[in-house]
């Protein structure tokens, strides 16, 4: 077999080369991405109208399913890690043991289930799947306010779990220190194929069908104007959301941005930037981030999206063991939560898990995965989105004309300056460098996200940038 | 003028005592260069190592005994087993999925219910066991291998020691449909010329029932270093070693480190990984005219269109080998937990690298060239002795200290070579290119059939082309 690297240098010079010759000759398009119906139930779609009724939904558990886990978890069977491996190897299973062991005897999952339907959810039928959201609106509202509708999208392997920290800092800002101009009502769909939202039954669904998904989702809940977060994959659906609909997105707000369109620019950049960052636009807080670019860019890239690469182009293969052995499941999520958080967790022996988020939330966000038995259908997304290649589909050409606001985590997995981000996303309405924090923003920094949300909305509020575009 | 002249005076007096003794030393420098590399063959150094727990120990010396094993199993263990296969929680997959995004589940189901209702775990242990096992500790761990011995020899004929060594997700029960072939060639209607072999199968430490190493940094050279030691311990000087997949890495390996022990190495697969601009041009211009660069015709058949066959394929089989050369430990957890999780991730394999055409089949076409026997036995293999995780492992310690596999490419391979190039294996190399590393190829065959797992698929072509590759060697 031939070097994988060798392979991989040869692919990225070709699409860079391919990608020259496209930039030089295309001209910038500020068209819109357009909607993307479909029907993504089982079988044919029917004659009859779709049922657009909003259900109540609750969590539910039963005995029978806590017994089969812990009979799963009771007949584990782990492999010894190496001497003084840490996390290099991927999750240490010493640490695993003693996270497993707190998963039988002190983690409750009724009473983590009870603190999940703390918040109203519902579900309804949207393009033949049965869409989850958890929809929470402020307690208290002053006389002739109105709220302002927040859609916020997961990740993966996160979940609408994510938010439930981050939600009273937005529904209820006064309560928490943070001014009361702009109160929120949140919306936090479940993506399809992850937690209580159906996996679709047909090829393709991919980050352009979710977003008219949830498009016709904030539709039927009858908001006309709204604002949209995201981080990982939430991102990407926020974009598109924001590129189909650019007259009902006030403003986009985003703790993770990715650029798939890569040009000479950016070569340029990354070789040269270190010495003439000016030159590049890049600010002395990004050469902090990015360089030396070949261990914070390139070979993080390779040493962290082994992952990425199997999902998108054998999910089924590796989701199968991971929906049948509770603690190979925990195994695979937990690693993320590890390095995305602090890539310098590697070198600890219980790999800092417990230092930004406590073994209960940790687990519950994997207990979504478990008893909805999402895990491959929430890996399918990877090869829908990724199968043809990055920087090949039509939404990742187009930029995004709504307000932007970009939150940037220190510990994000991949820095991305203004400069870069400018290009798919030319109206920057904030971008700031936060002081600290990682991949899962809302989950671990949910203050530090809320008070970047709040600046971005007021500056999109007070200077009418949504009127602008 | 004056300047000018005594330069030109000052040259010519000068020239013979200055250009004479450099030219002098320039090309005795360069006889002597090439003298000494004509009788200098590099090899890789052996070194040493210790990969059991804890600290090598200062004093005593290691057991060097061989003890004979036998695979057991308990009605424990197959318990747990069928436990595990019942309360399966499956997932279904997309609409018109076939084999593209993985193993396709509806079949899976299928091959489970035989697992757990026809599949005899203890008839073949048995049938493992027909052949004689044994142990033996090197280098602080013990080692694993089935040594097989012709049970009728002739009168004079020579018995050939050969090697062979397995690959991931392989075992040395790869070996067993052809181990026959080469122990009484005669038998099964084989020309055998004078060529008869007694094998010996190791299990790669951290696959199969040979201990896996408990330190950091267990790549191929180590394991070439203890196969060495191995057939030296069973008493060979001289032998004949035979791989694919990391066998084919670790024979390679062996030749470079002992070439004097090596009679001939037999290759099913080549790693090669020199990548560079005059191999680009090559790539482009071989699509048009591949004799200007040395393809055969048969080579540019397997080997182009060069984008979908060595990119994008490539790309598309090679996830499972990015995850386990970064995180072994996290990808292997599931599947030592899931027996279910683990024959799908196995099976996959089986199924791509025989034939790329069975992507399209809903089954995988997996039955057409084995047995649901076969292929669970093998996986079985790696169930009872909770060995996938160590066997991934092996890529991360071999990637990470050599990412694109080419550290010993300049040391190069001068053992007699022969190579089987199977049509369906996952990348094809040019004849012409295999001669980068492997300085004395003695026969190259294009197979007429067969993937990636030569052994298992294709036994009597893989014996029948190590059998001349052989006799061509005993020849010279």
């Amino acid at each position: 077999c031939s070097s994988l690297a060798g392979i991989m240098l040869l692919e990225v010079l070709l699409v860079l080369g391919t990608l020259l010759i496209y930039f030089l000759f295309s001209k910038k398009k500020e068209e819109t991405l357009p909607f993307k119906d479909g029907w993504w139930g089982r079988g044919q779609k029917p004659v009859t109208k779709e049922d657009s009724s909003i259900r109540p939904f609750k969590v539910e558990t039963t005995e029978e399913e806590l017994s089969d886990l812990f009979r799963r978890l009771d007949q584990a069977r782990f492999t010894e890690p190496l001497e003084n491996s840490c996390f290099h190897y991927g999750i240490n299973s010493m640490h695993l043991r003693k996270i497993v062991s707190y998963w039988k005897n002190q983690f409750n999952w009724k009473k983590q289930v009870e603190v999940l339907n703390k918040y109203p959810q519902f579900k309804t039928k949207i393009q033949g799947l049965d869409i989850h959201f958890v929809h929470v609106k402020p307690p208290r509202l002053p006389e002739g306010r109105a709220a302002k509708p927040l859609l916020m999208v997961h990740g993966w392997p996160g979940s609408f779990y994510e938010f439930y920290k981050i939600i009273p800092l937005l529904t209820d800002p006064a309560s928490h220190g943070l001014g009361d101009e702009h109160i929120f009502e949140v919306i936090c769909p479940s993506i399809p194929g992850y937690g209580f939202s159906e996996a679709p039954h047909k090829k393709d669904f991919n980050s352009v069908s979710a977003a008219s998904v949830f498009y016709e989702l904030m539709l039927r809940l009858e908001f006309n104007e709204f604002y949209t977060q995201g981080g990982d994959w939430g991102s990407l659906i926020c974009t598109n959301l924001a590129q189909i609909a650019p007259n009902h997105v006030k403003g986009l707000h985003l703790n993770m941005v990715s650029v798939s369109k890569l040009g000479l620019t950016h070569l340029l950049s990354v070789l040269l930037g270190r010495y003439f960052p000016g030159l590049f636009g890049l600010q002395d807080e990004d050469v902090r981030r990015m360089f030396p670019f070949w261990k914070k860019g390139l070979s993080r890239i390779l040493s962290e999206s082994g992952y990425a690469h199997i999902q998108a182009t054998k999910p089924d293969t590796v989701g199968c063991s991971l929906n049948d052995s509770p603690v190979g499941l925990a195994a695979y999520i937990l690693e993320k939560f590890s390095s995305w958080t602090d890539m310098e967790f590697q070198s600890l022996e219980d790999g800092g898990l417990e230092r930004k988020f406590s073994l209960d939330d940790l687990l519950t966000n994997i207990m979504i995965y478990w008893v909805s038995g999402c895990i491959v259908s929430s890996m399918r997304f990877y090869k829908e989105n990724l199968q043809k290649g990055i920087g090949t589909q039509k939404h990742e050409k187009l930029t995004v004309q709504v307000p932007t606001g970009i939150a940037s985590f220190p510990n994000e997995i991949l820095h991305i300056p203004q400069a870069w981000a400018k290009k798919k996303y030319p109206n920057i309405a904030s971008f700031h460098f936060m002081p600290r924090g990682g991949h899962f923003a809302a989950f671990e920094e949910p203050e530090l996200l809320a008070k970047d949300i709040l600046q971005f909305v007021d500056k999109v509020e007070k200077e009418q940038l949504w009127k602008k575009k | 003028e004056s300047i000018l002249s005594r330069i030109r005076a000052f040259e010519y007096s000068q020239k013979n005592a200055v250009l004479v003794p450099v030219a002098a030393l320039g090309v005795g420098g360069v006889l002597l260069c090439w003298l000494r590399s004509g009788h200098k063959m590099k090899t890789i150094d052996m070194g040493d190592g210790w990969w059991g727990s804890g600290e090598r120990p200062l004093k005593g010396k290691e057991d060097t005994s061989i003890r004979p094993f036998k695979i057991e199993t308990s009605d424990k263990e197959i318990e747990d087993l069928h436990q595990r296969l019942d309360r399966f929680r499956f997932t279904p997959h997309v609409e018109g999925a076939a084999f593209h995004y993985g193993f396709n589940s509806t079949y899976l189901q299928k091959v489970v219910a035989y697992w757990r209702n026809q599949f005899d775990w203890r008839k073949q242990v048995e049938m493992l066991n027909k052949y004689p096992h044994f142990h033996t500790t090197i280098e602080g761990i013990d080692i694993h291998f089935i040594h097989v011995k012709p049970s009728y020899v002739p009168h004079g004929r020579a018995v050939r020691p050969l090697l062979m060594v397995h690959g991931w997700p392989g075992s040395f029960y790869e070996f067993y449909k052809i181990i026959p072939l080469l122990t009484e060639p005669a038998k099964h209607g084989l020309n055998e010329g004078d060529v008869v072999f007694e094998v010996i199968c190791p299990s790669i430490p951290g696959y199969g029932f040979s201990e896996a190493p408990h330190q950091r940094e267990f790549d191929s050279i180590a394991t070439a270093r203890i196969f060495h030691k191995l057939m030296n311990r069973l008493g060979f000087k001289e032998y004949y070693i035979q791989g694919g997949d990391w066998g084919s890495r670790i024979t390679t390996n062996m030749a470079q480190m002992l070439p004097q022990s090596v009679k001939g190495l037999h290759l099913n697969l080549v790693f090669i990984a020199r990548q560079s601009l005059g191999r680009l041009i090559c790539i482009m211009l071989g699509a048009y005219v591949p004799w200007l660069v040395g393809f055969s015709r048969e080579d540019a058949r397997r080997f182009y269109p060069f984008m979908q066959k060595n990119v994008y394929d490539v790309l598309r089989e090679s996830g499972y080998m990015h995850i386990q050369a970064t995180k072994p430990d996290t990808a292997g957890c599931g599947l030592n937990d899931s027996p279910v999780g683990l024959a799908a991730y196995i099976l996959e394999k089986f199924s791509t690298w025989t034939d790329k055409s069975f992507l399209y089949h809903d089954d995988g076409g997996l039955e057409s060239k084995y047995s649901l026997d076969e292929l669970l036995t093998n996986v079985m293999i790696y169930w009872v002795t909770s060995t996938i995780v160590s066997s991934m492992r092996y890529y991360k310690e071999n990637f990470s200290k050599d990412p694109d596999l080419s550290a010993h490419n300049r040391v190069g391979v001068y053992v007699p070579t022969g190579i089987a190039a199977f049509p369906q294996e996952i990348v094809h190399v040019p004849r012409a290119w295999t001669k980068d590393v492997y300085k004395n190829i003695i026969t190259y065959t294009y197979m007429p059939r067969g993937g990636h797992f030569a052994a298992f698929e294709e036994p009597k072509l893989l014996a029948q082309d190590i059998i001349q590759f052989v006799q061509k060697v005993e020849q010279l």
